[in-house]
């Protein structure tokens, strides 16, 4: 058997989610041409088609709502129903805006109307209308869903086709006036015609018209796999002016995006929230998850550790939210200990962290492989991943007072004597210089274009305290201090 | 919300013994009542540093503890930071409010262990403490303070530091945080550093340098009654 997952008026669909709106209020999507392409059914009663002006639709039905298309939210829904169809079958074809077909030949389903509720059941999840369509060929399944309420599973072609007006398949409108004019409406009357005769009189057009209509087509599915996109948009009507609006839809969004990221089998890594601005800017942060998680709450609280403290130059005017993909990291924690309470806790806090002072500020220290000073990067830390290593005293093996480090150095005018800094000036410490200890020189990377090379030297500086100095060929610089006085 | 049988009295200054038996009947209640907010019995992490390990037994949990002192004073603390994270096989944090913290002072096994948040201003800094605090997951916090100018930490409120010593009572974790002066009323313990070195330091072994380390530690009720000394005097 063959489904086709449909999603009927899919550009309205598209346009209206995540916009709680009054379901019966007629409402129509306007083209970039300024033509109608999809309207409502209470639209459509009040004389609005697909295909007319925009303004001759208002004079027809005066409450008309006009939307213009949302391409954003149309490619994240159709992204939505392939997801949705990958998790049933692998072999799905993308048929077109909103529908989808699904071999399952080899699925061994055996109850179709429980098949067919379990598949309307997450489309409503998904905030979506959506409708079935089973039968034993993919032109068929189409037919059906078309055809359908909620979910159509055809056993016997030939009584379902009969009772379909001959419109229902699309015919060549050359072909459909004639059999108009004979007198021939439905599929019944169409296929009780004799194939040979109607194909040796008008050709072989005709011959696949018959057979469509019979329901005997066969053809191979054009095989796509869905891209892991996982990205939600909307446009507003009005600016926002405060964020709890915003939590409001986020929440929506992660919700959606969640459930899909659970469909694929994947959780979040990385989140990119965007706030395009009613003054034509955008706002763009990035989210490293460092425990990547498929929890919606965690995700949003680190989306609100953000926008609490979010200050913004005008008021946002769209959200666009993209989630990056990773497979879970599943490891069995240890049976009697655990390095840390709560794993999963501490990885929200890590990815709050982030979200209040950036990801680059938030880590554990991963010395570079150089003995140039100060080189290092901050990584994710992997607390809930370690062992509980043998540690050794690290600070027995070091030599002197630890340094603070100014960062960047501060830069200084130095009076040298005897090749050796007798009297410091700089906007921060200024002073004669009553002892000394070095130089101690280093280089690196010579065989490089960033090479590097320096002399170091630790001071004390007259009633100020002690200080590390380096010259290198711009000039004198204070690294940082091992000792000032009180304040 | 209070039992039907709690009967609140207007206890004034004049009986105060009344007013502690009523105050322990409401913590009682409290209690009771919210057993995740109770207090949890809090130990001691040991530092090795002979100064600290004599005067409390190290570093007190679920607590906060001010380290006042210089420049010198955080920076050496920072290596006893990691030094106990080390030793105990724990994980912790360090939340500063400037850059300054220098990480090839210690070797890297120990600096795996500690989360390093760079915040950049005292207000970003509190938050993050606030996040850790209530995170709860790790043994060790420091916040540092010490090369914060003057005129931003008295904007901080006092009553800050009284909701973080009622946070980490309850998650065991030790907190210390490393100012330029005595600024955390909260404190049930306050290290006092004056000691000041010369260049000679810098050729010395860091462990003898810790032994060295001249620190004065009071406990909460020891700097209470100097604090009610000073008054009385007045």
């Amino acid at each position: 058997m063959y489904a086709v997952l449909l999603l009927p008026e899919f550009r309205l669909q598209a346009a209206r989610r995540f916009r709680d709106l009054d379901a019966a209020a007629p409402v129509a999507v306007v083209a970039e041409d300024g033509k109608i392409c999809a309207c409502s059914a209470a639209a459509a009663a009040g004389g609005v088609r697909a295909g007319m002006p925009g303004v001759q639709g208002l004079a027809r039905c005066p409450a008309l709502q006009l939307w213009p298309r949302a391409g954003a939210a149309e490619q994240a829904v159709q992204q939505a129903l392939l997801e949705l169809a990958d998790s049933l079958s692998p072999e799905i074809e993308a048929t077109g805006e909103g529908c989808c077909t699904l071999d399952l030949r080899r699925s061994g389903t055996a109850d179709w109307n429980a098949w067919c509720a379990a598949v309307l059941a997450r489309f409503t999840a998904l905030e979506l209308h959506g409708k079935v369509g089973i039968a034993p060929n993919p032109d068929l399944a189409f037919l059906a869903a078309r055809r359908a309420d909620s979910f159509l599973v055809v056993q016997a072609p030939p009584s379902f086709l009969a009772q379909l007006a001959i419109a229902e398949i699309d015919p060549p409108p050359h072909l459909h006036a004639l059999l108009r004019d004979w007198g021939v409406h439905t599929l019944g009357q169409f296929t009780s015609l004799p194939r040979g005769d109607l194909a040796d009189r008008l050709g072989p057009e005709m011959d696949r018209l018959w057979q469509r209509a019979s329901g005997q087509t066969e053809r191979l599915l054009r095989l796509v796999r869905p891209a892991e996109e996982f990205r939600e948009s909307c446009d507003f009507e009005h600016a926002l002016e405060t964020v709890e609006p915003l939590l409001f839809l986020l929440r929506r969004f992660l919700d959606q995006l969640t459930l899909r990221l659970a469909t694929a089998h994947r959780v979040a890594a990385r989140m990119v929230l965007t706030l395009p601005l009613d003054d034509g800017t955008a706002h763009e942060h990035v989210f490293s998850v460092p425990a990547p998680t498929g929890d919606a709450e965690v995700l949003l609280r680190i989306l609100h550790t953000h926008l609490a403290d979010l200050r913004l130059a005008a008021h946002p005017a769209g959200l666009r939210l993209q989630i990056d993909p990773v497979c879970p990291d599943h490891q069995q924690l240890r049976f009697f200990e655990s390095p840390l309470r709560d794993p999963q806790r501490f990885g929200e806090t890590l990815a709050r962290l982030s979200a209040l002072v950036g990801v680059e500020n938030v880590g554990v220290v991963e010395l570079a492989d150089s003995h140039r000073p100060d080189a290092f990067r901050l990584v994710a830390p992997q607390f809930h991943h370690r062992a509980n290593p043998a540690g050794e005293p690290a600070a027995d093996l070091a030599v002197g007072l630890p340094l603070r480090r100014y960062r960047p150095p501060l830069s200084a005018a130095v009076r040298v004597l005897r090749q050796a800094p007798a009297e410091v000036s700089s906007a921060a410490v200024s002073g004669r210089v009553v002892a000394r200890l070095g130089p101690y020189r280093a280089s690196g990377a010579w065989w490089e274009s960033e090479q590097w090379s320096m002399e170091e030297w630790d001071v004390e500086i007259e009633s100020r305290g002690l200080f590390r100095l380096h010259q290198e060929p711009s000039g004198w610089f204070i690294d940082g201090c091992y000792d000032t006085g009180l304040r | 919300m209070l039992p039907a049988n709690f009967q609140p009295s207007r206890a004034t200054d004049d009986d105060p013994s009344l007013l502690t038996g009523r105050l322990a009947a409401l913590r009682a209640l409290l209690h009771e009542k919210f057993p995740a907010g109770a207090v949890r019995e809090s130990g001691v992490l040991r530092t090795g540093c002979a100064a600290l390990d004599e005067a409390e037994g190290g570093l007190r949990q679920g607590a906060v503890t001010e380290l006042v002192g210089p420049s010198s004073a955080g920076a050496l603390f920072l290596a006893v930071a990691l030094r106990v994270l080390a030793r105990e096989q724990a994980f912790g944090a360090l939340v500063e409010a400037g850059n300054s913290f220098h990480p090839d002072a210690a070797g890297s096994s120990a600096l795996a262990r500690l989360l390093w948040v760079r915040c950049g201003e005292p207000r970003a800094a509190l938050k993050a403490v606030d996040l850790l605090l209530h995170d709860g997951n790790l043994r060790l916090l420091v916040l540092d303070l010490q090369l914060t100018p003057e005129r931003e930490l008295r904007r901080i409120p006092a009553s800050t530091w009284h909701r973080f010593q009622r946070v980490v009572e309850t998650t065991g974790m030790a907190f210390v945080i490393l100012t330029p002066q005595p600024m955390i009323a909260g404190a049930k313990t306050r290290m006092a550093v004056r000691q000041r070195w010369t260049l000679a330091a810098m050729r010395e072994r860091r462990g003898a340098l810790l032994e060295s380390w001249e620190v004065q530690v009071f406990a909460r009720r020891q700097f209470s009654a100097l604090a009610d000394g000073a008054r009385q005097s007045a």
